[in-house]
């Protein structure tokens, strides 16, 4: 961070007989020797072996529920999930009380997000008439992505194994954790958007000519067979695809983010990693909050209005 | 010299697990790493040729490189399956 602070003052500023890159270099110089005097100080105390970076996503039963076999224990990702839904159910809710004349501050934050999920997702992507009865699908998908996403980078005290005293009590450790950075809500989606689709295809064209529009226009006779059985495996190899993406893309944020910001020091016991992973750690937090969170969500709806553009109006 | 070869010897399923985790991610890095800098380098090129199409160039980027990025994540997320397994 101190390099970049340097090189961005203005020429004015910078007399005093000093260029550019000698504070460039001295920034970098200070950066290292706070690096050294750390390790110099607390230097190495070895592996540790107690820390495991898989507890962070690891979910205990907060209150034990189970109904025959099926475990439907109360933990952190509920949570997640159930403030994600009053977020997604009070946007929506907002979105369609708040169209007035008058626009105001909310009214252009709604009519962007409006705008965004209808005319560039949904519009964009579907016929107008299979747009119109798509939209709200979509939008909720996009808002209950983004919602679980952005959540995901509060810190929230959720950390049931480190406990902070305070006053006596132990209160939960903050930790950043997101609903969507585990498998199972993004394959659950996923399994929504695609059985949705597949009826939606089968309904408008009947079983047999949806089947036939999976073949590309112009495939005919003997080799329509081959290519037919690769159509059938790229549509559940989406499955795959739609929903990995999207837990893939959180979970490794966090683990970066994870690993950077002191977990990596922790892990391998010397104190001065810490110090240089850090700026790492800032940078990818602001390239996961500002871009990665939102672009997932557009993905997700965009793939998912793509997909049921192809079903409902046929044809590749 | 002997104390870094000696625990290299001793090739525990661990290891071998965390080094097929390495590999995978780091050489399934590259190729999505190759697409996304050929988007931008399009995307920079479009640009100057029709400064007008900007804004439906921007959108379809940025789906180009979330589609090519998730590719980095196969990797990763088939390296875990292989160290966890």
């Amino acid at each position: 961070m101190t390099t970049a602070q340097a090189s961005e003052q203005p020429p004015a500023e910078r007399g005093r007989g000093l260029s550019t890159k000698a504070k460039v270099l001295i920034g970098l110089g200070i950066y290292l020797g706070v690096a050294v005097v750390l390790f110099a100080i607390f230097g190495s105390d070895g592996r540790n072996e107690e820390f495991q970076p898989q507890d962070e996503f690891k979910l205990d039963p907060w209150i034990e529920l189970k109904i025959g076999s099926v475990d439907l224990s109360f933990n952190k990702a509920v949570l997640y999930l159930l403030i994600t839904c009053v977020l997604t159910v009070g946007t929506m809710v907002l979105i369609a009380r708040r169209m007035q004349q008058r626009p105001n501050n909310t009214q252009t934050i709604v009519e962007g997000a409006y705008d965004l999920t209808y005319s560039n997702i949904a519009k964009g992507n579907m016929s107008e008439e299979a747009a119109a009865k798509w939209f709200p699908f979509v939008a909720t998908l996009f808002f209950f992505i983004w919602f679980s996403n952005m959540l995901g980078y509060i810190p929230l005290p959720v950390n049931d194994h480190e406990t902070i005293d305070i006053f006596g009590i132990d209160f939960p450790a903050f930790a950043l954790y997101a609903a969507t950075a585990n498998i199972s809500i993004p394959l659950v989606l996923t399994l929504t958007v695609f059985f949705l689709y597949q009826a939606e295809g089968i309904r408008r064209h009947g079983l047999v000519r949806y089947l036939k529009s999976w073949l590309p226009a112009g495939v005919s006779g003997g080799a329509a067979v081959p290519i037919f059985a690769i159509e059938v495996i790229s549509q559940f190899v989406r499955i795959i695809s739609l929903s990995v993406r999207l837990f893939a893309n959180i979970l490794a944020g966090h683990l970066l983010i994870l690993f950077m910001a002191g977990g990596l020091a922790v892990l391998v016991g010397v104190t001065a990693i810490g110090w240089i992973t850090l700026p790492a750690a800032v940078a990818f937090f602001i390239f996961e909050v500002g871009l990665i969170a939102t672009l997932q969500a557009f993905i997700f709806a965009t793939l998912t209005s793509i997909y049921f553009g192809e079903a409902s109006a046929g044809g590749h | 010299m002997l104390d870094i070869l000696l625990p290299i010897a001793q090739v525990t399923d661990d290891g071998l697990k965390a080094i097929a985790l390495g590999i995978g991610a780091g050489v399934g890095t590259i190729g999505p790493g190759i697409g996304v800098g050929f988007i931008f380098g399009k995307v920079i090129e479009s640009v100057t040729r029709q400064p007008e199409m900007r804004e439906e160039i921007t959108s379809i980027q940025w789906l180009g490189f979330a589609l090519t990025e998730a590719i980095i994540f196969y990797a990763f997320v088939f390296g875990l399956i292989a160290f966890f397994l």
